[in-house]
């Protein structure tokens, strides 16, 4: 597994809804499979140092700095899209 | 185990090198079939007893030679209140230390759960004059005037996307390395020829990131960046679990601690093997001839068919071998782990009370970071870890410069503690008999010189030590796997 650092923040691209492509960030940065647009990010074993990982991911994807608080508030993949929508 | 052949390897009793070299200890001595072969073990720490245990439960005559006056290697009992013993050297495990619960298990030994309840302190200020804040506004708004923050959990108050772009980073590299074989990672040169200090450089702009990296990295393995290759990071992330594994407490690689102190894992491996661990005897050479190994230390020499060196590399590479070693066991880079460990003994964890974890990360010294190491229903134990550069600093200190700087940290960042009952400073750097702590650190050019030979016996002569063990390098599992892998080595040679 590796991610490509190298490519520029900026606006997504991709043909998949955020909320897929979180789904996607989440299996990667966590190492398992088991995920769903509704699963807590802290339940499937993720901790602070893991979540930031997340959060550089959506920066780079999506342009959207966002805060450890924030992703507290919204940890699962269809809350963070959301969050990121609305704060785009 | 017989009386007689310890008694022959005694070199206490005045017989010359010569006459040692005919008379120590081998099968040729003892009436007994079962003998597979007599083994001399080099130091007495996790890795050394757990080989020494493996050896003579298969029939092996062995003696295990410590040059230090107890066992324990880098774990070490600290007694911080009358019956009540804290860890001055190795301390932590988390459920996928396998052979290391196994084997506190079979010793009887009970684990615990370290405590992190409550918010932690964050003395994260950076020098305004070396790396300006860009974004004063972003501080958070419970930093307090003196530079101390107060947060729930251990998430430190930086920018979490400049965190998580170090880590990704930090992931991305530990995900490409051969965890079995590091210098067959693709790309291995290169990244064996940048430090992290010269790849930090290179990749992290954002000032939180450059702040947190050197702490990071002496929290995961007591390492200043400029000391490690990028290849050895990277390694030792990956052997060690992971980011996530080895960083976190529950859940991961700081879960437990062993009841009653680590120590107590060779201590009980100790009194098993009774006097076949011979203390004060360091070993000073390793000569081999066709038909035996011949271990001379400061006091003896002991022969014998095989031996294994259960020692750090810095320590390994002091010893003369003849013939001499093709390839030697440390690089002109590797430096010692940069640890020293501080406990500061209270009546209570009183900082509970105040709703504190113990938990605390500081910018600067001495103390980079605090965990509450408190026993169970008792006193209240803060241990202070002072690494990479700033153990250099703090290791020249005087005891009262030491205890001085300490304590006014821990009133800075715990306010409520009341004059400590117990003052205790561990310097792993110092020791002669470890040369550092947790584990050797792997400079530029040592993986890809010396990782091919890392466990290659040269004849008779076989390797231990948590250095050795490309899984969990540098913990207590490491050097205990490495102990067992030895063992079959040893069985293998026929």
């Amino acid at each position: 597994m590796s991610t490509d650092l190298t490519t520029p923040a900026g606006p997504n691209t991709g043909t998949g809804s955020t909320a897929d492509d979180l789904e996607a960030v989440f299996r990667r940065v966590l190492e398992r499979e088991d995920v769903t647009a509704d699963s807590d990010f802290f339940d499937l074993g993720g901790d602070s140092l893991v979540a930031t990982r997340v959060l550089s991911a959506v920066a780079r994807t999506h342009g959207v700095e966002l805060t450890f608080d924030d992703f507290l508030l919204a940890p699962t993949p269809a809350r963070l899209a959301h969050r990121i929508a609305t704060t785009a | 185990m017989s009386e007689d052949h310890r008694r022959e390897g005694d070199g206490r009793q005045g017989h010359s090198r010569e006459s040692h070299g005919q008379q120590s200890h081998g099968r040729q001595d003892h009436g007994r079939e079962d003998r597979r072969g007599t083994a001399v073990v080099v130091g007495a720490g996790l890795a050394g007893l757990t080989a020494a245990t493996g050896l003579a439960a298969r029939g092996f005559d062995v003696t295990v030679l410590e040059a230090r006056d107890r066992v324990g290697g880098r774990t070490h009992g600290i007694e911080a209140a009358p019956g009540t013993w804290v860890d001055g050297g190795a301390a932590y495990l988390g459920d996928r230390h396998t052979e290391l619960l196994a084997l506190a298990s079979e010793l009887g030994l009970k684990t615990t759960p370290t405590t992190m309840l409550g918010a932690s302190r964050f003395a994260l200020d950076r020098d305004p004059d070396r790396d300006p804040d860009p974004d004063p506004d972003s501080a958070p708004a419970d930093r307090t005037a003196t530079g101390t923050a107060t947060r729930d959990g251990r998430f430190p108050p930086l920018n979490a996307v400049a965190l998580g772009d170090l880590f990704e980073r930090l992931a991305q590299l530990t995900a490409a390395v051969r965890p079995e074989a590091p210098w067959l990672t693709p790309d291995a040169e290169r990244l064996d020829t940048l430090t992290a200090a010269e790849w930090a450089e290179q990749h992290l702009s954002h000032p939180d990131a450059r702040l947190f990296f050197p702490l990071f990295l002496g929290e995961m393995c007591a390492a200043d960046p400029a000391d490690v290759s990028v290849l050895h990071l990277a390694f030792y992330l990956r052997s060690g679990g992971g980011l996530r594994y080895l960083n976190a407490f529950a859940g991961g690689a700081q879960q437990d601690r062993i009841d009653g102190g680590a120590h107590r894992l060779c201590e009980r491996l100790a009194e098993r093997l009774g006097d076949r661990v011979r203390l004060g005897e360091a070993v000073l050479a390793v000569h081999q001839d066709d038909r035996a190994v011949t271990v001379r230390t400061d006091r003896s020499a002991y022969r014998a068919d095989v031996a294994v060196m259960a020692l750090p590399p810095l320590l390994a590479d002091a010893i003369a071998y003849e013939p001499a070693l093709p390839v030697p066991r440390a690089g002109e880079r590797t430096a010692r782990g940069c640890a020293v460990k501080v406990h500061l003994v209270y009546p209570a964890p009183v900082w509970r009370d105040h709703g504190l974890s113990g938990w605390s990360v500081n910018a600067r010294g001495p103390l980079l970071s605090t965990v509450d190491d408190s026993p169970e229903g008792g006193i209240g134990v803060l241990t202070g870890f002072v690494t990479g550069a700033e153990a250099h600093r703090f290791g020249a200190l005087t005891p009262e410069q030491q205890r001085a700087e300490t304590l006014a940290q821990a009133g800075r960042l715990f306010p409520m503690l009341p004059e400590p009952v117990g003052f205790h400073v561990t310097d792993w750097l110092d020791d002669p008999f470890s040369r550092g702590c947790y584990a050797a650190l792997l400079g530029p050019g040592d993986w890809t010189r010396l990782g091919p030979t890392l466990t290659a016996p040269h004849r008779r002569v076989h390797w231990a030590g948590t250095e050795t063990s490309t899984a969990f390098f540098g913990l207590m599992e490491g050097a205990i796997r490495s102990g067992h892998r030895v063992v079959a080595e040893v069985l293998d040679r026929g």
